[in-house]
């Protein structure tokens, strides 16, 4: 597919702040295919030029170089085409906290230039997808974080947008909140909808995203599937626990499989060379060996991984 | 334009229009501000005090020889009302820099409403809140004996200048609030609001001013503006010479305002 | 502050019971500090006195000549005792804002769970104030003396006005505090500001009384802050006499008990309500 026609494309997208010696390259160079009806998740630590990413692509900051195109429309030429077609769901969920939920989305739908008589029907659509109805005619500054995070949702949605920009949803959000807001996220992927979400969450990242991107110091990193990027970090471990008289027979065969890998106590560890498909190989060769095996685990790369041999850090909170 | 995928063709928005998109945002400048009771209530009542207390406590200067009036109230009250539209005008930046600062007005800027709208929605909240204000202060200046020289007409020059300065007020607050995104702005836009407005025959006529206060206030074009709120409640005749001084004024600085509001909302996009 | 002795003792645990004047003394260098940190805070409560002084001078000169009027040399002599109340008014309020705001983000619990005493914490936040008060007195005198100022009152006079300057400080302190103590938050103590300046108003600091009519004149009869503007005017513009430095010290002494009562009791309802 040609590169104008995919919801959004960024090609050597630059932001610096600043000039002369302090220049800060908050975005240096940044290229994005995102593909129709996906979710791609765009992923990197506080500061690592996300946001800035974001603020670019949805019109709201100007480029230093490089240039974007969301949903066909030129990011700097075309700002007004750009907005009309994508929703954005902003950091912090900045709500004015004097308005009621009602209000907010009835001047939502006023400022995206939507028929007045659907005003009314189209937010209360709205307040009841995420959940907010009985508070629809309570001011904002009493909501919970959660409700915020919800309603801030909703704003984004009143127009249909194609292409969905959702910067950190979910950070700061307990457990429960952030699960029910990544059930939203894949319903209105289904429907047809392009989601380019920012986090600093792996496993946010894991769990929604088809396709991914690290970011570092305002760089790409890292780009694909999360599978993918796991397999090239390395091969699968796979731990093993056999009698302990088999062991020293078990870990000659193991090693055939490829190199040895420290291991919990008791237990055997090998990389797997061939990847997850050599398992039954492995067990095959140690039943014909007459070896019991009384306990397997296969552990896969995790993102976080990918992350560190990426970045040469970890994220701090990273679930692994 | 770009053939696209099914999936993402842009699903048709009409454009949005001007005029309802900045009735959209004056409705919310205007519902907020009386909400806001810590706001609102001394937006009303600083207006409605400097016309009364000016009134009483300079209550003597009537006496001095050759002054244009003989009731202080009517001196004192086109003051409270100018003062009062002026930080109408200002008030709508105080309230813009707390939605950049809580990061509201972006979700303002990513809507497709035109820039313009983002200016004329808040610049009509201000005119309607220094009509609101003047309307008040007239009231209660009028309880308090001022009384209009020339007759009701003579109220329109003050609600034209009561407008203008709110107009001013609006484009020199939203420029310095785009400019500064934070509390600094609203420290200036007191400050000069608050300067011009005195440097100018806001307490005595020029005939009966010293030094250097009179060059400021014959230079400072605010004074025109100031000349044209009076011009009902004077003894002097309502004649066009009066008038134009304060209606050029009042173009020219608002023109400017604006402008400088525009080239900051624009620029919003480079910081 | 003496650490000689300390540095010879054998280290121990910190010393629970200081002196309370080594307490109030850390609170009032607290104070004072943060005044000095805040130049943006204090500024306007020297400038916005000396440009409405200004501005009076340039726009009531011929005003002096009126009936009513005492005799000066210019209006700057008159306006010199409302520029000095109306800066304290502003000044004193700086402070009542920053307890409301100790009190907003729990310091001000912090303190009052320490072994300070309760006085020690009302009077080190004053202190600030009123030392400001008096540095706010002269500073006005000195800017304004080479403007054709003349105090009549001489070195007694200034003295006087300072002492005045300081006491009433700690009155429109303690009220502002009271307020803070009372509401717990900065926004209703900056929200009370307008009306010090209403108050003011109603007042003769701008113009005598004898050119007032009617009610206006009355509210300005009955408004203490008249005659303890007129002992700092006639300290300025006739000389010193007892009288008027009795005005200028003793009314704002009677209000500093009365408020400091008031922002005492209010700290012992917010004790109360613990």
């Amino acid at each position: 597919m040609h590169n104008a026609a995919l919801p959004i494309v960024a090609e050597g997208l630059q932001r610096y702040f600043g000039s002369g010696d302090d220049v800060v390259k908050a975005v240096d160079g940044v290229d994005l295919q995102i593909q129709p009806g996906e979710i791609f998740g765009f992923l990197g630590p506080n500061g690592a030029g996300k946001s800035t990413t974001v603020r670019m692509l949805t019109t709201l900051l100007r480029p230093t170089g490089g240039n974007g195109r969301v949903a066909g429309f030129d990011i700097v030429d075309e700002a007004n085409d750009v907005r009309r077609n994508i929703g954005v769901a902003l950091q912090d969920a900045a709500i004015d906290p004097l308005m009621t939920g009602t209000e907010l989305l009835r001047l939502q739908a006023v400022l995206y230039g939507l028929p007045k008589a659907t005003h009314a029907t189209k937010a209360g659509e709205l307040l009841e997808r995420v959940g907010l109805t009985a508070a629809g005619d309570r001011r904002v500054g009493t909501y919970s974080g959660g409700m915020r995070r919800r309603l801030d949702l909703a704003l984004s949605l009143i127009h249909e947008p194609s292409v969905l920009f959702l910067d950190e949803p979910t950070t700061g959000l307990d457990p429960m909140s952030r699960i029910s807001l990544w059930d939203e996220i894949r319903r209105l992927n289904n429907d047809g909808t392009t989601v380019l979400l920012t986090t600093q969450y792996l496993e946010e990242a894991d769990q929604l995203a088809e396709r991914i991107a690290i970011i570092d110091e305002g760089v790409i990193v890292r780009k694909g599937r999360p599978n993918e990027l796991k397999a090239d970090v390395g091969s699968p471990t796979l731990f093993l626990n056999v009698d302990a008289e088999a062991t020293q027979q078990a870990t000659t065969l193991l090693a055939t499989f490829g190199e040895l890998r420290p291991s919990p106590e008791g237990a055997l560890g090998v990389g797997l060379d061939a990847g997850p498909s050599a398992v039954s190989n492995v067990i095959r060769d140690l039943d014909q060996a007459g070896i019991t095996v009384r306990h397997l685990e296969l552990h896969e790369p995790s993102l976080d991984d990918v992350f560190a041999e990426a970045t040469g850090y970890r994220l701090e909170g990273a679930d692994t | 334009m770009t053939t696209l995928d099914a999936n993402t063709e842009p699903r048709s928005v009409a454009g949005t229009r001007t005029w309802p998109a900045a009735l959209g945002l004056m409705r919310r400048s205007l519902v907020n501000i009386t909400r806001l009771p810590s706001a609102f209530i001394p937006s009303i009542m600083m207006p409605v005090f400097q016309a009364v207390a000016f009134s009483g406590t300079f209550f003597a200067i009537i006496q001095i020889p050759g002054f244009p009036t003989d009731r202080s109230i009517n001196w004192f009250l086109p003051l409270g009302v100018v003062m009062g539209s002026g930080f109408a005008g200002i008030g709508i930046g105080f309230s813009t820099i707390n939605d950049l600062e809580g990061g509201f007005y972006d979700r303002i800027r990513l809507t497709p409403a035109p820039r313009r709208a983002l200016l004329t929605g808040p610049l009509l909240a201000a005119l309607s809140r220094s009509t609101i204000v003047t309307a008040i202060v007239l009231l209660v200046g009028v309880l308090f004996g001022a009384r209009p020289t020339h007759g009701v007409l003579g109220i329109v020059p003050l609600f034209l200048a009561a407008l203008g300065i709110a107009t001013i007020g609006t484009g020199w607050g939203l420029g310095l609030a785009y400019r500064f995104r934070d509390m600094r702005a609203a420290a200036i836009m007191q400050l000069t609001i608050f300067l011009v407005i005195f440097l100018t025959e806001a307490q005595t006529p020029l005939f009966i001013m010293e030094g250097w206060l009179e060059q400021v206030a014959r230079i400072n074009p605010f004074n025109n503006i100031i000349r044209l709120s009076r011009l009902g409640f004077l003894d002097a005749p309502m004649t066009f010479d009066n008038t134009w001084g304060g209606l050029l004024a009042i173009v020219g600085i608002g023109v400017g305002a604006l402008w400088f509001a525009r080239r900051g909302l624009d620029r919003l996009s480079d910081v | 502050m003496t650490d000689t002795a300390a540095d010879t003792r054998p280290k121990r645990a910190i010393e629970l019971t200081p002196s309370n004047a080594a307490q109030t003394w850390a609170m009032s260098k607290r104070s004072i500090v943060a005044l000095w940190r805040q130049p943006a805070l204090v500024v306007p409560s020297i400038i916005f006195p000396l440009f409405f002084a200004a501005l009076g001078t340039a726009s009531f000169s011929r005003a002096t000549n009126l009936p009513g009027f005492p005799a000066v040399d210019s209006y700057l002599d008159f306006a010199l005792a409302g520029a000095i109340v109306q800066g304290i008014l502003f000044g004193s309020t700086v402070g009542a804002t920053a307890l409301a705001t100790d009190i907003e983000n729990g310091f001000f619990d912090r303190l009052l769970s320490s072994p300070s005493t309760r006085s020690g914490i009302i009077i080190g936040r004053m202190a600030g104030g009123m030392a400001y008060g008096a540095v706010q007195t002269l500073i006005f005198i000195a800017i304004l003396l080479p403007f054709g100022l003349t105090v009549k009152g001489g070195i007694l006079g200034v003295l006087a006005m300072t002492v005045g300057g300081t006491v009433l400080a700690l009155a429109v302190g303690a009220l502002m505090s009271a307020m803070a103590i009372k509401t717990g938050s900065s926004e209703a103590v900056q929200g009370a500001f307008p009306l010090l300046f209403i108050a003011l108003f109603f007042s003769s600091a701008f113009f005598p009384r004898e050119t007032m009519s009617g009610v206006y004149g009355r509210l300005a009869d009955f408004n203490p802050i008249s005659y303890l503007v007129e002992g700092f005017r006639d300290l300025t513009i006739e000389g010193f006499t007892f009288g008027a430095a009795l005005n200028a010290i003793v009314i704002p002494s009677v209000l500093a008990v009365l408020t400091v009562a008031l922002s005492l009791r209010a700290l012992r309802s917010r004790l109360g309500a613990r």
